[in-house]
């Protein structure tokens, strides 16, 4: 038993940190570092960046042109990355669809779509989730008729994140009514400029509209795209989703968080007892509890990673990672709103976005432009959904209970 | 980074898991509640597997073995709700190697290692809750060696033990001594505690002491560690029987014709209780790992570790219970027995408040494991 990571393990990381700190640009780094709004091109930036180093299909193996990394590697990387401030992967290309293109898909579909994944060039969307799927996904309705070399494709899907921007989106239809729901579902690629193809942001309650209503009406769809066999694509799902475990915690994420948490609570005058009195300790350990969380969840993390690094049977924690690490998502962003108080009510879009210059009739709420508290309602808001999105909380609830009673 | 035992370390859990499950049932361990919470012969067992030894250097008689040991037995001993306090006969062995005179290291650690004395940390005043300064005990220097007049508080097997290592005040400043319970001056009235086990009031009248460092802060404060460490294993081992005993009893308990497991509320309940035990078993390695750390880091990581291991034992305990129904309140089934086992471990070496107050005072603006 060891805590430390091995010197090869370190000396990585600092090859990985030294390189971020190269080519990670600063306004990039500054929009993440102060939760300001990111655009589709500061994203797509920081993907070509990755993808011109062959890091933005970290988890590929060299087999199929990527780092072949070990899981500990790839945990490392996502910690630089995070902790120096990088915009998020857009996970649903080089995390979601690749792998299962590589399980799955035949060498002509590996050919055609692994390299503009790798490269960061296509935008790819994830289409799962039907105004009647929810937690049920297995009740998809979206069907693909397949007509001669084509699947005739009609249907909605919707919680399509970033869906706007996707040039092309996987998705789970429905080929067969036979059998069990699960046993009727494909997996199939559409390229989204295809005609009957029609999107619709979806305006959230923090104000931006990060997901999608996306409807297929006649969209053609050449038999090519179907990965694997007809039917089958539950299987290809369930095995993307087992894909990346310990990531969705994003323990990495809420380290650097918590530390922007107390950044904060200092700034507001609620972190240090001798000049806050009562209320700057009550908030203090508020905080205190929250660093212990952020610790036992990377604990938790770096047993998995162990148990994988040792190749040995997943452990069955695997599933406690996506609720704790949601909750404390949660828990630090309405901290970071309760720090600021009553100036954290007014809810000014332009002050969100990176460049505003400010505006003197606001000063009295952002004196010498310390804008700190502006964006932080929104996170709050916006981070609702982490315990309802990638299999409710609840749901995750029903598969560790599964789990443990046999 | 690296979470697997070794062989030697999987032997000795087999070793000790067997000898819990064989030979400290739940009978006999009803029968030694009975009998007052203390039983020497189960202690002389748990010795002649070696684990008096432990933390007792080689040179001196031990195995010298280190904190991951500690832990795996100190779990096997938490799966059988042992009442035989193990975690001070572990401080005694770190303590003494490290601290002590070669005088008085020759006089104890053999003793401790062979099980021929138990040796106990007695350092609760009952004003002092669980500030490790506080202490009213005073110690007066007498020829080569000293004498203690004070009292101390909630002494595990602190009647039927052979030796305390007692904090006390000498020249104005907190120094560690060892004293004999034979020694004149010292009387000491036993009770049951909470959980079953032993413990009593210690009362030190011009005891004969002998020093074991001046630097009793220091020493204290280390021994307080390896206590909180050993504990939050033992925790993690109650805890993880906790929860199978309430598997076992859902998957049976059969209500409205259908077992009670198969009811999505209890079911939730049950996945809160699997949360809390591998945060728990998380932070338990934590605190393992960092117990060789410098003091600082040391102390800030047991009580990250101790506030979560409080806030674990809580909740599983009490939902363990109330899962059970009628069944989980009365003293007849086990699972009352490790709800009190539970609820005394979050009360030793400082409760889940107090390590709050301590994770909040010394938070740095860094986070994470490696902050």
């Amino acid at each position: 038993m060891d805590l430390a990571f091995t010197p090869e393990e370190e000396a990585f990381r600092q090859e990985v940190r030294a390189w971020v700190h190269a080519n990670l640009p600063k306004d990039l780094s500054h929009k993440v570092h102060n939760a300001l709004r990111l655009t589709r091109e500061d994203m797509q930036r920081w993907a070509k960046i990755l993808g011109a180093k062959n890091w933005l299909g970290y988890g590929w193996p060299t087999q199929f042109g990527g780092p072949g990394w070990t899981a500990v590697q790839k945990h490392l990387f996502e910690e630089e990355c995070a902790l120096a401030g990088a915009p998020r992967i857009v996970p649903f290309g080089p995390v979601m669809v690749a792998p299962v293109i590589m399980a799955f898909g035949n060498a002509e579909q590996q050919k055609r779509f692994l390299p503009g994944i790798a490269s960061g060039e296509v935008w790819w969307s994830q289409g799962y989730s039907e105004p009647g799927s929810g937690s049920d996904l297995a009740s998809v309705k979206t069907r693909a008729e397949r007509v001669g070399n084509k699947y005739i494709v009609n249907g909605q899907k919707t919680w399509t994140t970033l869906g706007q921007y996707g040039e092309w989106i996987f998705c789970l239809v429905r080929t067969s009514n036979e059998g069990k729901p699960q046993t009727g579902i494909s997996f199939l690629l559409i390229d989204m400029k295809s005609p009957g193809v029609s999107v619709r942001p979806i305006k959230l309650l923090d104000g931006e509209c990060e997901v999608n209503e996306v409807w297929f009406d006649n969209v053609e769809v050449p038999a090519e795209n179907l990965i694997g066999e007809e039917n089958k694509g539950w299987t290809y799902a369930k095995h993307l989703l087992a894909h990346e475990r310990t990531n969705i915690a994003d323990v990495n994420r809420a380290k650097r968080e918590l530390e922007r948490l107390k950044r904060i609570a200092k700034a507001e005058g609620v972190y240090d007892p001798a000049t806050g009195g009562a209320e700057a300790q009550r908030f203090r350990d508020e905080v205190a509890k929250l660093e212990v969380d952020v610790v036992a969840l990377e604990m938790l993390v770096l047993r998995v990673l162990s148990a994988e690094k040792s190749g040995k049977q997943s452990l069955d924690i695997a599933g406690l990672l996506k609720i704790k690490g949601s909750e404390i998502q949660q828990r630090y962003s309405e901290l970071m709103m309760l720090a600021a108080g009553p100036a954290s009510v007014p809810f000014i879009e332009e002050a969100m976005q990176a460049g505003y210059q400010g505006d003197q009739a606001l000063s009295s709420l952002w004196p010498n432009g310390d804008m700190r508290s502006a964006p932080l309602a929104s996170t709050y808001f916006n981070m609702r959904k982490t315990t309802i999105y990638g299999g409710s909380n609840e749901v995750q609830r029903n598969i560790v209970a599964q789990v443990v009673l046999g | 980074m690296d979470f697997n035992f070794s062989d030697d370390q999987e032997q000795l859990r087999d070793a000790v898991r067997k000898w819990v499950d064989k030979g400290y049932d739940f009978e006999r361990r009803r029968g030694i509640v009975a009998a007052g919470g203390f039983s020497r012969e189960a202690y002389t067992e748990l010795t002649e597997l070696g684990l008096g030894g432990l933390y007792v250097s080689e040179e001196l008689g031990g195995l010298g073995m280190g904190p991951v040991e500690g832990m795996v037995v100190m779990e096997e001993l938490g799966r059988g709700i042992v009442l035989e306090p193990l975690a001070h006969t572990l401080i005694a062995g770190a303590v003494l190697t490290g601290y002590a005179p070669a005088d008085v290291q020759a006089a104890w650690c053999g003793k401790v290692a062979s099980g021929d004395a138990l040796v106990v940390l007695a350092q609760q005043e009952r004003a002092g809750r669980y500030n490790l300064a506080a202490c009213k005990t005073q110690a007066t220097p007498a020829g080569t060696g000293w004498t203690l007049t004070g009292a101390k508080s909630v002494v595990p097997a602190g009647d039927v033990a052979d030796a305390y290592l007692v904090p006390a005040v000498a020249n104005g400043k907190l120094a560690l001594f060892i004293v004999a319970r034979e020694s004149a001056g010292v009387s000491a009235k036993g009770y049951v505690s909470q959980d079953g086990s032993r413990a009593a009031e210690l009362h030190l009248n011009n005891a004969a002491a002998q020093l074991v460092t001046a630097d009793g802060q220091t020493a204290l404060e280390h021994a307080v560690d390896i206590g909180v460490a050993a504990l939050c294993a033992e925790a993690v081992g109650v805890m993880d029987k906790t929860v199978a005993i309430t598997i076992e009893y859902m998957n049976m308990r059969k209500q409205f014709g259908v077992v009670i497991s198969s009811f999505q509320a209890l079911r939730h309940r049950l996945a809160d209780m699997k949360m809390q035990l591998e945060l728990a078993r998380s932070m338990s390695y934590y605190a393992t790992l960092k117990l060789n750390d410098p003091a600082p880091e040391r102390r800030r990581a047991m009580s990250r570790a101790k506030y979560q291991l409080g806030v674990s034992m809580r909740f599983v305990g009490q939902q363990a219970v109330q899962l059970h129904g009628g069944i989980g309140v009365t003293d007849e089934y086990i699972v009352s027995h490790y709800f009190k086992k539970l609820t005394q471990l979050e009360m030793t070496f400082g409760d889940t408040l107090h390590h709050l107050g301590e994770v909040s005072a010394h938070m740095q603006d860094t986070a994470g494991v490696f902050a």
